[in-house]
């Protein structure tokens, strides 16, 4: 399943739903549903908003394949990329209070498997539906 | 989303119905600008019936404490599901905010 949205969060709302109601009709737990609702709408607000900067002559592709025991979603901006390993660590004391910073340590920490390819402007993320830890360490596919 | 405000003993308690995330945090964070423009010393945000947030909704709450802080002002955060719950333990921000399982209990902290 593949398509091309604008940066609009109605339409980001609109491809988390169609992929929810995609979710919720293989019996998966609502846990894993969350985890997946949470990744995926937090990988499509940085394409959208830090990747192509909201510009409207930019788009995102996103490409999901859904099997009996799996999701994997891949995310791609038109934007300059940029490195995930250099976002500082929400987590630490002294980034408490920054405002930002929490998407992609989220997307890391819910999903069982994430990778950054093509300079930051993809990333791929999967989640097993038989999963129950949510990730404490960064995992690649 | 649905916000409820109440006012006991001098405490705001703010009661939220649906999602916190980007296309509600704005709207979220406006109810909070006269209980900051008028230094409410604690706040109490009722989340039992938030079933999702996003970092936006993180964000937002964090921006509301600092805002909050600048007066000494505190917040304290009610019923959160486990699914939200585990959002603010994931990002640590369970070290920022007071929790509590009851709002009887936060009232009388």
């Amino acid at each position: 399943m593949k398509s091309d949205i604008a940066n609009d969060s109605y339409l980001l709302k609109e491809e988390s739903k169609k992929l929810i109601s995609l979710l919720k009709g293989k019996g998966i737990s609502e846990d894993v549903i969350f985890d997946i609702h949470v990744g995926f709408e937090e990988a499509l607000r940085n394409a959208m908003i830090h990747g192509n900067k909201l510009d409207i002559n930019k788009k995102v592709t996103v490409e999901i394949t859904l099997t009996d025991k799996d999701v994997i979603i891949r995310v791609q901006d038109e934007g300059d990329g940029f490195e995930p390993e250099k976002v500082p660590d929400p987590t630490l004391d002294e980034n408490l209070l920054n405002e930002r910073g929490r998407g992609v340590y989220l997307i890391t920490h819910l999903m069982d498997e994430v990778k950054y390819v093509d300079g930051g402007r993809t990333v791929v993320m999967k989640k097993d539906f038989d999963s129950t830890v949510r990730k404490k360490t960064e995992n690649k596919i | 989303m649905n916000i409820k405000s109440d006012n006991k003993n001098g405490i705001s308690i703010v009661r939220v119905e649906g999602n916190i995330d980007i296309s509600t945090s704005p709207d979220f964070k406006k109810h909070f600008k006269k209980i900051i423009g008028d230094k409410v010393g604690t706040v109490v945000i009722n989340l039992e019936k938030v079933d999702y947030m996003d970092s936006s909704g993180l964000a937002t709450l964090v921006e509301i404490y600092k805002n909050m802080r600048k007066y000494d002002g505190t917040i304290r955060l009610v019923k959160l599901s486990d699914k939200v719950k585990g959002l603010f333990e994931i990002t640590k921000l369970d070290k920022l905010f007071k929790i509590f399982d009851d709002e009887a209990l936060a009232l009388d902290n």
